[in-house]
């Protein structure tokens, strides 16, 4: 057991001060691979550990709202004017003043559909078992503490170093993580 | 009045006792617990009876016919159209509260969105059965799909009843994704304190293996703000063109530019009040009252009131109307919808939405759970009121008085009402029993905001 390779080290805090406190303590001496798990969203942890990312959810779902509107239009042109053209009182087949009601309704919902696709895509979800659910406490994560891992991964990990640092900002227990 | 206006400016949101640990017990309890309480079972039987009616009578009208109902020519929109617009309303009122106020940053709506979403899916369940009952041949009302077919026609895309029918089965599934995503990291709170492998298995399925990282919640976070922004705009259209399915017709009391507006803000009240009425039921049934507060349900009155004043707004525009244009048969049908044979309906529809709530102004009113639960219900009828006299007065005195005629609704119609009640009622009690019923997320947040630490 010992002689395998962790999947990381665990720290758990019980306040969300401590773990940001930890999280820029850890991204200053350079270690890269260090994810935080909490009970709710707290603001500016992502950044601190993370490299800032391009936008992609906002980029995904534009690209999904635009086929939507591709789509739903092309439906409604196609059938209306070309493949069963019907005169409605001498108005135009095209006529796009009206088509343009289901034009967004459908592209909305290709739009949050994206959306919904792209939370699954970015989180990697889903993925009912993952190593950090074996870490000791860890189902407080989604109750009222605060986990901070880093990863074996991390070039500069080394358990023993970690162990002493997070101590010092505080983790009341930390623990390794089998892989 | 200093006093008052402190108070709001200052109380919190959510009572200094609850704990981080706390809140997720309380609302995990629940839905974990083994024993359903007493006051469910009640709730969900009689709800359960009243579904059953609707089976016997969704069965009864496809062995027989809509002639079973009351509606005949010159009235052919009867119950099953009214009913529509009611139901969607009451479910649009539900994505107000928790699309439009997240937009706003309204942090009292964190422990009420979850009561309004699951009202809203609850609410589209007997909104999307009615005209499926109305058509009459109901077996082929998936005609109205736009599929390549082997009688080579399409939909016709210029009606608005095509739109109505677009608008509400996108409005249904964008509701159910923005519904399961604010829910999936509360399932994952549940999934932590479930103790018996079904229940593990169920949430933790549900839960698709939330690990509550940071990386998770920044996506989540993002993900959640489109999907409100987009739910906004999306509530407003829905129920637009609903009002465009009217206004498309030449009917007298109908054709109007100003029913869009009009039905959007009928469905603001009428989804507040019944947001009202099930948060009140809620928190008195699982004794909420520390995470929903009167802070609660005092901003949710004070929209309550704002729907109000804008449908008396629509209302008097609705009475100017026919005296300021020349149209003779809109003259006609108005005199007749408010001094004829359904005319008290028309009075007590006006005192219910539009003066009773004027109470809403004074506060007291507003933080007291059961003048706000009366006038809520009030405010439900008046909307059904609202609806029949729509839908029936209008069709009743036609342009031609050849085809004026008179509607009288039979025991099926209001078997077909009773059990729409019933659906609801029903999909709703299952929901809170199985799912959190307030965003544990969010009201953790509010009080890391609150409480710090």
């Amino acid at each position: 057991m010992s002689e395998a390779r962790p999947y990381g080290i665990m720290a758990e805090f019980t306040t969300a001060a401590a773990i940001i406190a930890a999280a820029r303590g850890l991204h200053l001496n350079g270690f890269r691979c260090v994810e935080a798990y909490t009970p709710f969203p707290i603001e500016g942890l992502d950044g601190v550990l993370h490299k800032a990312r391009r936008p992609w959810v906002p980029i995904l779902v534009f690209v999904g709202a635009l086929v939507g509107a591709v789509y739903s239009y092309f439906l409604q042109y196609w059938a209306a004017a070309i493949d069963y053209p019907l005169n409605v009182g001498g108005r135009p087949y095209n006529s796009w003043p009206a088509f343009t009601v289901s034009s967004f309704e459908i592209t909305v919902l290709f739009a949050v559909a994206t959306a919904f696709f792209a939370l699954l895509l970015f989180c990697r979800l889903p993925r009912l078992y993952h190593p950090v659910f074996d870490a000791p406490d860890f189902d407080r994560a989604s109750q009222d503490r605060f986990f901070l891992c880093v990863e074996a991964r991390d070039r500069w990990f080394d358990a023993d170093r970690l162990r002493d640092m997070l101590a010092r900002y505080d983790a009341v227990h930390v623990a390794l993580v089998p892989s | 009045m200093t006093e008052a206006v402190q108070q709001e400016g200052y109380a919190p949101l959510v009572a200094p006792e609850v704990t981080l640990s706390s809140i997720g017990e309380q609302i995990s309890h629940i839905v974990l617990q083994p024993h359903a309480p007493r006051w469910w079972w009640v709730g969900f039987s009689f709800s359960f009876t009243l579904f059953l009616l609707l089976v016997i009578a969704a069965c009864w009208l496809f062995i027989n016919g809509i002639g079973t109902w009351g509606v005949n020519i010159p009235v052919a929109w009867g119950f099953a159209i009214l009913e529509y617009v009611w139901w969607i309303a009451l479910a649009s009122g539900g994505t107000i509260v928790s699309a439009l106020f997240y937009l706003t940053r309204s942090e009292w709506r964190s422990a009420t969105n979850r009561i309004a979403e699951t009202m809203m899916l609850c609410a589209a369940a007997p909104a999307g059965l009615m005209p499926i009952f109305h058509i009459g041949r109901q077996g082929l009302f998936y005609w109205i799909f736009a599929y390549p077919n082997v009688m080579g026609i399409w939909p016709q895309f210029r009606s608005p009843l095509l739109w109505d029918f677009v608008c509400v089965i996108c409005y249904i599934i964008m509701s159910i994704f923005f519904y399961y995503v604010g829910l999936i990291p509360d399932v994952a709170t549940v999934r932590d304190r479930a103790r018996t492998p079904l229940k593990q298995v169920f949430y933790g399925v549900l839960a698709l293996g939330w690990r509550g990282s940071a990386r998770h919640w920044a996506t989540y976070k993002t993900v959640y703000f489109i999907m409100a922004a987009i739910m906004a705009p999306m509530v407003i259209s829905v129920h637009s063109v609903v009002g465009l399915d009217f206004a498309g017709g030449l009917t007298p009391g109908w054709h109007s530019t100003q029913f869009p507006p009009y039905f959007f803000f009928g469905a603001v009240i009428s989804g507040l009040a019944l947001v009202i009425m099930l948060t009140l039921l809620v928190r008195w049934g699982y004794g909420l009252h520390s995470v929903i507060t009167e802070r609660h349900m005092n901003a949710l009155g004070k929209i309550m009131l704002t729907g109000s004043v804008m449908l008396t707004y629509s209302y008097a525009w609705e009475a100017w109307g026919p005296f300021y244009g020349s149209d003779v048969a809109e003259r006609t049908m108005f005199l007749e919808r408010v001094f004829g044979l359904y005319g008290w309906l028309y009075w007590t529809h006006l005192a219910l939405n539009a003066f009773i709530p004027q109470l809403l102004w004074l506060p007291a009113v507003r933080r007291r759970p059961l003048p706000l639960f009366l006038i809520s219900a009030g405010i439900i009828v008046g909307m059904w009121i609202e609806r029949f006299i729509i839908v029936i007065t209008s069709l009743h005195r036609n342009r031609m008085p050849s085809m004026w005629g008179d509607f009288y609704p039979t025991f099926w119609d209001w078997a077909t009402l009773a059990g729409s009640i019933g659906i609801f009622l029903m999909l709703f009690f299952l929901i809170i029993r199985f799912l959190p019923i307030v965003s544990i997320a969010e009201v953790r947040e509010i009080m890391h905001r609150e409480q710090g630490g």
